[in-house]
C-alpha cells in the first residue's frame, strides 16, 4: 500500500478528517453568498435522489426508471401537509413513508417478473404520474403546482433564509448518506451484491432474490421520498413538471457519471444534475442542450466508470498497482451484452445463452482481455465505497 | 360503429409511427446487444438531412435516399468511435452514453435548424379513402406499408441471410465470432448504419405529420419501448403488433372508458405490458433465453 | 503511539481547524443580502448603473418549449439593440443608459428557473418576458420576499396580476380566461343556435380558455356545449379526440391547443372526416403562415382567433413599416433572421417598448420606483399593436395587456371581425 493510503487508514486520522468536514460544513454556509448556498442546497437534494437510484440500481442491480416520481411523491406530500399546517416532524415522515409504501407496492408486483418488468414498470411511474398529478388538483393544486413557504429560518437562529435551508440539506442528507454507507457495507449490501451479480447463484445461498429487490426498492423510495421532501425546502414549489420522465433520465446519467455503486458517486451525481445546466448557461444559454450533450460524453470517454474512479486512473497513470484493466476500473457490474434482456446482470433471468458463470464466491482475479464480453469477477472490496 | 373503427385505424396509424422507431431499436440491439436511447435523435437529425437536401433543390425522393445513405455512415461512425468503447462494459454506462447523445443530437439539430416547426413534404398525398365507413388517409396507409415492408425486411434479413446470422452472432458472443473469422468491427458499424437507415426512413414517413423540430421523436420513444418490450426484444414483427396493439388499445380505452379519458390513457401500453409479462417473460413474440448457472 | 496521544492529536487538529473556522465566520456576511432589502430611498438597486442597466430572463431555450422561448428573448433583444443603438434611453433622471440582457435557459423545469432567479437576482435590475407558468410560479414568492420585479411576463396565469398575491410581478399578455371569453361573447352575440365542441389542453392554460369561454356563454340560450375533451401537451397525435369530437354534430369547434403540429394535424383531419365547422384559435397557435396555411384551414366555413398584436407571418407584416423595422432589428440584433413562427417575438417586442415608457419616467434608479412607475402605464400604444387594444397597467387584477380584439382568417392574414358568421 502506498504510503497515502496507510496514512489515512489510521483511526485517528479518520476522525481528524470527519471532525475537519464537519466543521467546515458548519462555516462555509456562513460564509458562503445566498446563490451559492443554495446552488450547494440542490445539489444535496439530487445527491440523495441519486443515491436512492444507487441502492437500487447501483448495488442491486435493479434498472429504475421512476426514482423521480418518488421524489415527486415525497415532495406533493410535504407541500400538502405544510399547507394543511401539520406539524413539521409529521409531514416529514410521512414524506419518507408514503413514498416508500408506494415502493414497496410497486416492487412486490413487479419484483417477481425480472429486469424487464421492473424496467417498465419503473418508466410508467413518471409518465402516468404525470396527468395522475394533474388530476388530482385538490391535492396537488392541479398543473398550476402549489408553493409551501416553510423554511424561513427561525427567529431564534439569525441567520439567513439560505443558510437555514442549507443547514437542513447538510444535515438531513448526511444522517442518509450515513445510515445507507451502513447499509451497503453491512450484510444487506453484501444480499444486494450477490443479487446483482446473479440471482441463481444468489438464492442456492439461501438468500432470496426476491425479497432483497423489495427491500433494495422500497429503500430507494424512501430515500426518493426524503429528497423530495428536501426539495421542497429548498425549492419550496411543486408542481407535475417535477416529476417528469426526462428527469429519471438525468437522474439515471448522474448516477453512472458520479459513479455506479458509490456513496461518494451519489454526490458527485447530484453535483453534475445541478451544476452542468449552471455552467452551460454560462458558457452560451442558446447551447445549452449541446453543451450538455458533449460534457456527458466526454466525462464518459474518459472516465466510464465515473468520476469517482478518476483516482483509480490517476493511481494507474503514475505506475501504481492499480485495480483492474481500464476497461472495468469503476465498473463494478458484470458486462454481459444480451439478445434479450436489455442487462443480463440486472435481469438475472435473461443471460448470454454461452456465457460463464461467474465464480462463487466472487474473487479477485486478473481481469480478462478487453475483447472478452464475458463476466469479469471482481470482489466485493473493489467496489468504490467511501 | 364507424367511431370505433375509425378509432381502430387512426391507432394502427399512430402504432405505425411508434413501430418505426421500434424497429430501429430492435435493429441495434439484434446487432449490438444495446437499447439506443437516441434512436429517435438520429432519426431526427436523418431527416433535418433530407430536408437540407430538400431546401438545396433535391426532389423529394432523392433527398430521402441522400439523407439514408448519409444516415449509414453518420451510424457507422458512431458506432465505431463513440458506442465501440462502452459496448463491453456496463450496460447502464452505455444506455447514458446513448441519452448524452441524444441530447448532444438534439442540441446540434436546434443549433443548425433551430427549433422552430419546419414543415416537411410527405411521400403521399394528403387525401382520404373511405373505408368500412371511416376515413383513412393516403399517408397513414403509406406509413403503414412502408413500415411492413421494413419488418419483413428485418425479419428475413435476421433469420434467412448470412448477414443478419453473422450479426446476430457478433451480439451473442463477439469473441467466438472472431474466432469463427467473422470481422466483429466491421459487423458492428454495419449493425448500427442499417438502424440509422432505418430511422432515416422513419424520421421522414412522419415528418410530415409532427413537423420536423429537434425534439420530433421524443414523445415517441417512451412508446416505441414500450412497444419493443411486449413484442419481445428479438422480433420485428412482435414489436410492430405490440406498437399497432398500443395504438389501437390506448384509443379504444380512452374514448369508451371515460374513467380513464385522454389524459390516462397512457397507462394503458403499461397495464398491458405488465399483463403480458405476467403470463409471458419473453414478451409476445420474444424467444425464451435460459440461464446457465 | 498510545491512544491517548492518538486522541490529543485529533483534538488538537480538529480544535486548530474550529478556531480557524471561527476566524473565518468573524468575516461572515452581514449586510442586507437575502432577507429584506433595506436599502434607502436613494441607494441604488443592483443591476443599475449611471450608464447601463441590466434586465434577466429566464425562460426556456432548450427543450419543446423552445422555439416559442427563444422568441421571448429575441424581442426584447432586437427592440433594445436598436436603442442602444441610437445612443440608450433617456431616463426620467436625466441619466442616458443602455439596456443589457443576461437571459438564462430553464429548459421548462422549474426547478432550473428558481436556481435562474437566485444567479440572477443580485446583478440585474429586474426580471421580465420569461415564458411558462410553473418556471414563473416556482420563484414567483421568492421574487416577492427578495422585492425582485418579475414584470411583463409571458403567461396568462392570473395570480401575477394580482397585486395582494404578488405585488412584485405583473403579466404581459391577456389572462387566458379574458380571451377565451372575447370569443364566448362574440358567439353568444351572434344569432342562430350553435354547438360547440371543445378540445383543450389539460393544464392551466386550456383549463384558463375554457372557463373564460364558458362564463361568457353563460345564460346564452342558443350557445351547447355538445362535448369537452382534452389532449396532454406531449401527445403525439390528437386523432382520437377529433374523432370523437366530429362525431358530435357541432358546427363550432372551440380549440385550446399550444402545439403547433396538433393544432396543424387537427385542421387536417377535422378535414378528412368531413367535419367543417367554424374554428376558434388561441393566439399563440394562429399564425397563418405557420398554422393555417399547412393545416389548409380555407375549407373551414371560419377560422377565429384573439390578438392583441399583428400577426409576424402574415404577408402585410413585412410590407408595413413598423413591421419591416421589427423583422430587420430581430435579424441584425438578435440574430433571428427568419420571419417568427411565433407571436411572443412580437410580444417580447411590446414587453422593450413598454418598459421603455417605464424607464422613461423613472426618476429613481431604484426597484421600487420602477414599480410604482410601471403600474402607471395607460393608453401606451405599442408597435405592432392592433387598433383597439393598448397597454393599461393601472387596473389592479388586469396584466399590461387586457383588451383583445377577434379577428378571423380571410385567406391570407387576420381581420377584425365584427361579428360571428
Amino acid at each position: 500500500m502506498s504510503a497515502a493510503t496507510a496514512f489515512f487508514s489510521r483511526t485517528w486520522v479518520r476522525w481528524a478528517v470527519v471532525g475537519v468536514i464537519a466543521v467546515v460544513l458548519i462555516v462555509l454556509p456562513l460564509i458562503f453568498d445566498a446563490p451559492t448556498n443554495s446552488t450547494l442546497a440542490r445539489i444535496g437534494v439530487f445527491a440523495v435522489a441519486v443515491l436512492g437510484l444507487n441502492v437500487v440500481m447501483g448495488y442491486t442491480g435493479q434498472v429504475s426508471l421512476g426514482q423521480i416520481f418518488f421524489l415527486g411523491l415525497g415532495a406533493y406530500v410535504t407541500a400538502y401537509g405544510v399547507n394543511e399546517g401539520w406539524n413539521i416532524v409529521l409531514v416529514f415522515i410521512l414524506a419518507i413513508l408514503l413514498p416508500a409504501v408506494v415502493g414497496l407496492l410497486v416492487a412486490l408486483a413487479a419484483a417477481r417478473l425480472g429486469g424487464l418488468a421492473i424496467a417498465m414498470v419503473t418508466i410508467a411511474l413518471p409518465i402516468v404520474g404525470v396527468p395522475l398529478a394533474k388530476r388530482l388538483s385538490e391535492f396537488t393544486g392541479g398543473s398550476q403546482g402549489t408553493s409551501a413557504r416553510f423554511s424561513s429560518a427561525p427567529e431564534w437562529t439569525g441567520l439567513y433564509d439560505d443558510q437555514w435551508q442549507l443547514y437542513v440539506v447538510i444535515a438531513i442528507p448526511a444522517a442518509v448518506f450515513v445510515l445507507t454507507r451502513n447499509l451497503v457495507r453491512g450484510k444487506f449490501g453484501r444480499a444486494f451484491a450477490i443479487v446483482k451479480e446473479n440471482e441463481a447463484v444468489a438464492s442456492s445461498m439461501g438468500i432470496s432474490p426476491y425479497r432483497y429487490k423489495v427491500l433494495a426498492f422500497t429503500i430507494a423510495s424512501a430515500i426518493g421520498g426524503v429528497a423530495g421532501f428536501l426539495y421542497m425546502v429548498v425549492i419550496q414549489y411543486t408542481s407535475p413538471e417535477t416529476l417528469a420522465f426526462h428527469h429519471s433520465i438525468t437522474l439515471l446519467a448522474s448516477m453512472v457519471i458520479g459513479g455506479a455503486a458509490s456513496i461518494l458517486g451519489s454526490l458527485i451525481g447530484g453535483a453534475y444534475y445541478v451544476l452542468v445546466p449552471q455552467l452551460t448557461n454560462i458558457i452560451d444559454p442558446n447551447l445549452t442542450a449541446v453543451l450538455q450533450g458533449a460534457i456527458l460524453l466526454l466525462v464518459l470517454f474518459i472516465l466510464p466508470g465515473g468520476i469517482v474512479s478518476l483516482p483509480r486512473l490517476w493511481r494507474r497513470s503514475r505506475g501504481g498497482r492499480g485495480l483492474g484493466s481500464p476497461v472495468a476500473a469503476g465498473a463494478q457490474t458484470t458486462g454481459i451484452a444480451t439478445i434479450e434482456g436489455t442487462r443480463a446482470s440486472h435481469a438475472g433471468d435473461y443471460a448470454s445463452p454461452v456465457g460463464s458463470a461467474p465464480a462463487v464466491p466472487p474473487v479477485t482475479g486478473p481481469e480478462s482481455g478487453p475483447t472478452d464480453k464475458s463476466p469479469s469477477p471482481e470482489s466485493p472490496e473493489k467496489r468504490q465505497d467511501t | 360503429m364507424g367511431t370505433f373503427i375509425q378509432l381502430v385505424i387512426d391507432g394502427l396509424s399512430t402504432g405505425s409511427i411508434y413501430a418505426a422507431l421500434a424497429l430501429a431499436i430492435v435493429l441495434v440491439n439484434q446487432a449490438t446487444g444495446l437499447i439506443n436511447f437516441a434512436q429517435g435523435g438520429m432519426a431526427v437529425l436523418s431527416a433535418y438531412v433530407a430536408y437540407q437536401f430538400l431546401q438545396w433543390g433535391l426532389p423529394l425522393i432523392l433527398a430521402i435516399i441522400a439523407s439514408v445513405i448519409v444516415s449509414f455512415f453518420l451510424g457507422a461512425v458512431i458506432e465505431r468511435f463513440l458506442m465501440r468503447r462502452f459496448e463491453r462494459g456496463d450496460p447502464d454506462t452505455a444506455i447514458v452514453v446513448t441519452v448524452g447523445l441524444l441530447t448532444l443530437i438534439t442540441g446540434v439539430c436546434a443549433w443548425i435548424w433551430s427549433y422552430n416547426n419546419l414543415l416537411f413534404p410527405s411521400l403521399f398525398p394528403l387525401d382520404s379513402i373511405p373505408i368500412l365507413g371511416a376515413s383513412v388517409s393516403v399517408r397513414s396507409i403509406g406509413t403503414t406499408l412502408v413500415i411492413l415492408a421494413i419488418m419483413v425486411l428485418l425479419q428475413v434479413l435476421f433469420v434467412g441471410t448470412k448477414l443478419g446470422l453473422a450479426l446476430r452472432a457478433v451480439a451473442i458472443n463477439p469473441q467466438s465470432a472472431s474466432y469463427s473469422g467473422l470481422p466483429v468491427g466491421r459487423l458492428l458499424m454495419v449493425g448500427w448504419g442499417l438502424a440509422a437507415i432505418l430511422g432515416a426512413v422513419a424520421g421522414a414517413l412522419v415528418a410530415p405529420s409532427l413537423t420536423l423540430t429537434p425534439g420530433m421523436m421524443d414523445g415517441a420513444l417512451v412508446y416505441a419501448l414500450a412497444a419493443v418490450i411486449l413484442g419481445g426484444l428479438s422480433s420485428p414483427v412482435g414489436v410492430v403488433v405490440a406498437a399497432w396493439m398500443i395504438g389501437v388499445l390506448e384509443n379504444l380505452a380512452a374514448v369508451y372508458v371515460p374513467f380513464i379519458g385522454h389524459d390516462l390513457k397512457i397507462a394503458v401500453p403499461f397495464v398491458l405490458i405488465f399483463v403480458v409479462l405476467i403470463v409471458r417473460p419473453q414478451g409476445l413474440f420474444g424467444r425464451k433465453v435460459v440461464v446457465r448457472v | 503511539m498510545s491512544t491517548l496521544r492518538k486522541r490529543m492529536r485529533a483534538t488538537t487538529i480538529v480544535a486548530g481547524v474550529g478556531v480557524v473556522a471561527l476566524l473565518v465566520a468573524g468575516c461572515a456576511r452581514g449586510g442586507d443580502e437575502g432577507g429584506g432589502s433595506s436599502e434607502g430611498p436613494a441607494d441604488a438597486s443592483p443591476g443599475i448603473t449611471d450608464t447601463e442597466i441590466t434586465l434577466g430572463i429566464t425562460t426556456p431555450l432548450s427543450g419543446a418549449t423552445a422555439g416559442p422561448g427563444t422568441c421571448t428573448v429575441a424581442g426584447i433583444t432586437a427592440y433594445f439593440g436598436a436603442r442602444n443603438a441610437e445612443g440608450g434611453i433617456e431616463f426620467g433622471d436625466g441619466k442616458t443608459r443602455t439596456v443589457k440582457i443576461n437571459a438564462l435557459d430553464d429548459g421548462y423545469d422549474p426547478q432550473k428557473a428558481a436556481a435562474n432567479f437566485e444567479q440572477l437576482k443580485g446583478s440585474v435590475f429586474a426580471m421580465t418576458s420569461g415564458l411558462g407558468t410553473p418556471t414563473n410560479r416556482s420563484w414567483r414568492e421568492a421574487a416577492t420576499a427578495d422585492e425582485v420585479p418579475q414584470v411583463l411576463i409571458q403567461t396568462g396565469d392570473p395570480i401575477f396580476s394580482n397585486q395582494q398575491e404578488s405585488p412584485w410581478s405583473l403579466g404581459f399578455v391577456p389572462i387566458y380566461q379574458n380571451e377565451g371569453a372575447a370569443f364566448g361573447e362574440l358567439l353568444a352575440s351572434s344569432s342562430g343556435e350553435h354547438k360547440v365542441a371543445i378540445l383543450a389542453q389539460n393544464d392551466d392554460y386550456g383549463e384558463g380558455y375554457v372557463e373564460g369561454f364558458k362564463e361568457a356563454i353563460e345564460g346564452a340560450d342558443n350557445i351547447e356545449i355538445v362535448k369537452e375533451l382534452t389532449y396532454e401537451a406531449t401527445d403525439t397525435t390528437v386523432d382520437a379526440q377529433l374523432t370523437e369530437l366530429a362525431g358530435s354534430g357541432a358546427d363550432v369547434f372551440f380549440n385550446a391547443m399550444s402545439i403547433t403540429p396538433l393544432v396543424i394535424s387537427s385542421l387536417q383531419k377535422a378535414q378528412q372526416l368531413n367535419w367543417l365547422p367554424s374554428w376558434f384559435l388561441p393566439s399563440n397557435t394562429s399564425s397563418p403562415g405557420a398554422i393555417l396555411e399547412p393545416g389548409g384551414a380555407s375549407a373551414f366555413p371560419g377560422v377565429y382567433t384573439v390578438a392583441f398584436a399583428q400577426s409576424a407571418s402574415a404577408p402585410t407584416f413585412a410590407e408595413s413599416e413598423e413591421g419591416a423595422t421589427f423583422l430587420s432589428d430581430l435579424a441584425e440584433y438578435a440574430d433571428y433572421p427568419d420571419v417568427p413562427a411565433f407571436p411572443h417575438c412580437v410580444w417580447s417586442y411590446q414587453i422593450g417598448a413598454t418598459l421603455e415608457q417605464v424607464f422613461q419616467k423613472m426618476t429613481e434608479p431604484t426597484r421600487d420606483d420602477f414599480m410604482a412607475q410601471l403600474r402607471s402605464i395607460s393608453d401606451f400604444v405599442a408597435p405592432l399593436m392592433l387598433e383597439g387594444t393598448a397597454v393599461d397597467t393601472t387596473i389592479d387584477g388586469d396584466p399590461a395587456v387586457s383588451s383583445v380584439i377577434v379577428q378571423k382568417y380571410n385567406g391570407k392574414g387576420y381581420a377584425t371581425a365584427e361579428d360571428f358568421g
